[in-house]
């Protein structure tokens, strides 16, 4: 038997001590790679959000529900309805600094059958819309007919199929792309099929708690700020001369979902660390243990001719072998359990989620595989060094 | 003791939390109005196959010249569960229902980490038989 061999036999020879360390080193990896491909999926859920909200300030209904709801919109995927008078709008397009100003309806649907869940219905201008429109375009190029409607890749309806709303029958013409955020589950049609359904919810009995007509109700305007001015001036310009709304900058409005996402990020990286510390003192004492177990057969294999080097290079190469089939491990056993969980855990969180790219997915798993093989190196390096300080005729006599 | 028991041991391990979970914390949900939706039935017939599996892995255990063919049988019965939730049985179609964000991963993991156990017991047993 050659002796680039040895290290496998020794490995396969004692099957229970190989699959203890390469548990361990399995768990260190699992949680390093589950850890950072959660945070990672928040991160990128944060950052699509942002994407898609593209506006600098956002006129609401100035009830105190309609901002929680707006939010649980955006975050979590829950429906909410809260309308004002469309005249903000035109009061918003004429306070100074404001770009553009597009306005947006909301309305939710029934649950319908067993399996349907409430969907967001929204209702945009599609001339003046700088929000949901460029992200309607990448998947549908034409204009949005009367009762056409868009869905996000949340919901059921496939495009051709007819999705029923209120008794209304609408055609669903495109699926948007997705962005781990609640406005997956939304569904997009204009604002003149947004009237025909809210007039078709107020003849099933859903009120709208406003008494204008529903022609002239929207429930968000969305603000774009002229290159120049300042967001916060036009914030408080708005929040002062327009009558029962609230204007909320849309940074701020999500500064405590960016807060909840440090937060999580501390704890999942603590635990990291805890697991590495505590994952590097195990394999420390395991591979001591070791050692100490197999001084005698490491005496024969000096006595044989084997120079202290070619016995720190087997051990390392077990530690390596076992680092690396750990890792390989770990990683899968991480990979199984958050890919095929993806919408299970951003419905638990309630906060924006997103799979990063391949790409990144597979960095991750290439610094977790170095980072584990590091650990298990410098276990394997310490362990060797102490067995090169041993005297191969002293420990043929132990026991003796 | 044979190495050939430890596959089984796992197996029975494995198909007791598919019996567990098919009716408790993996189960679909209840539908409000009393009705049994395919996913219902899906988490029935996951019931069943763990029932099998379960018995399979019993017998693995308590028979020795049969254990080879016993993981052998466990081996289509895996495939068997990994196929039927959203695959031979439909789901609710939206992926935010608990039948397809839960039950259908978990089940899929079990069943394919089920399929892993008995091919490994199959081949441990026949390493011995040589």
């Amino acid at each position: 038997m050659g002796a680039s061999r040895l290290p496998f036999k020794n490995l396969l020879r004692k099957p229970g001590r190989t699959a203890a360390l390469l548990l361990l080193t399995a768990l260190l990896a699992a949680a390093v790679f589950g850890g950072s491909l959660v945070i990672g999926s928040l991160r990128s859920g944060l950052d699509s959000l942002e994407a898609r909200l593209g506006a600098d300030i956002i006129v609401l209904p100035s009830s105190a529900e309609s901002k929680v709801s707006f939010k649980n919109i955006l975050l979590q995927g829950t429906t909410g309805a809260f309308y004002m008078d469309a005249s903000v709008l035109d009061q918003v397009r004429a306070a100074q600094g404001v770009e553009i100003a597009a306005p947006q309806t909301f309305l939710a649907s029934l649950k319908a059958d067993c399996c349907a869940v409430k969907v967001q219905i929204i209702g945009i201008d599609p001339e003046t819309d700088f929000i949901v429109k460029p992200w309607i375009d990448e998947s549908y190029s034409h204009e949005l007919g009367d009762m056409e409607v868009v869905v996000g890749c949340n919901v059921t309806a496939g495009v051709g199929e007819t999705l029923k709303i209120y008794d209304q029958h609408t055609h669903v013409v495109a699926r948007l792309a997705e962005t781990g955020t609640g406005l997956d589950t939304a569904v997009y049609c204009s604002l003149d099929t947004m009237k025909k359904l809210l007039a078709a919810a107020e003849a099933k009995g859903v009120t709208h708690q406003i008494s204008s007509d529903t022609d002239d109700l929207i429930s968000a305007v969305y603000v774009k700020v002229k290159d120049g001015w300042d967001v916060g001036l036009v914030n408080t310009w708005l929040n002062g001369h327009v009558r029962k709304v609230t204007a909320v900058r849309a940074r701020s409005m999500f500064t405590d979902v960016s807060d909840s996402l440090a937060g999580i990020s501390r704890a999942v990286t603590g635990l990291i660390g805890a697991v590495w510390a505590l994952a590097l003192i195990v394999l420390l004492i395991a591979f001591a243990m070791m050692i100490h177990e197999r001084r005698r057969e490491f005496a024969v294999l000096r006595l044989l001719g084997v120079s202290r080097r070619g016995l720190r290079a087997e051990i390392l190469a077990e530690t390596g072998l076992c680092s690396l089939a750990g890792a390989l491990l770990g990683v899968g056993i991480a990979a199984a359990g958050v890919f095929p969980f993806t919408t299970l855990i951003e419905t638990r969180l309630g906060l924006p989620y997103l799979t990063p790219s391949a790409v990144t997915v597979l960095r991750l798993a290439s610094v977790t595989l170095l980072a584990t093989l590091l650990v298990g190196g410098v276990a394997g390096a310490w362990a060797a060094a102490r067995l090169s300080r041993v005297d191969p005729g002293v420990a043929l006599r132990e026991g003796e | 003791m044979k190495k050939s028991i430890i596959p089984a041991c796992a197996m029975l391990a494995l198909s007791l939390v598919v019996i567990a979970g098919s009716q408790t914390f993996l189960a679909p949900c209840a539908h409000e109005d009393g009705s049994l939706g395919a996913c219902h039935w899906a988490g029935q017939a996951l019931l069943g196959e763990g029932c099998l599996l379960a018995v399979l892995a019993a017998a693995a255990l308590a028979l020795k010249k049969e254990r080879a063919g016993l993981y052998l049988a466990m081996i289509p019965s895996s495939i068997l569960g990994i196929c039927t939730p959203g695959g031979l049985i439909a789901l609710c179609k939206a992926p935010t229902m608990r039948c397809r964000m839960l039950m259908r991963p978990a089940m899929i993991i079990l069943f394919a980490a089920m399929l892993v156990v008995a091919l490994t017991g199959w081949l441990l047993t026949r390493r011995e038989a040589r």
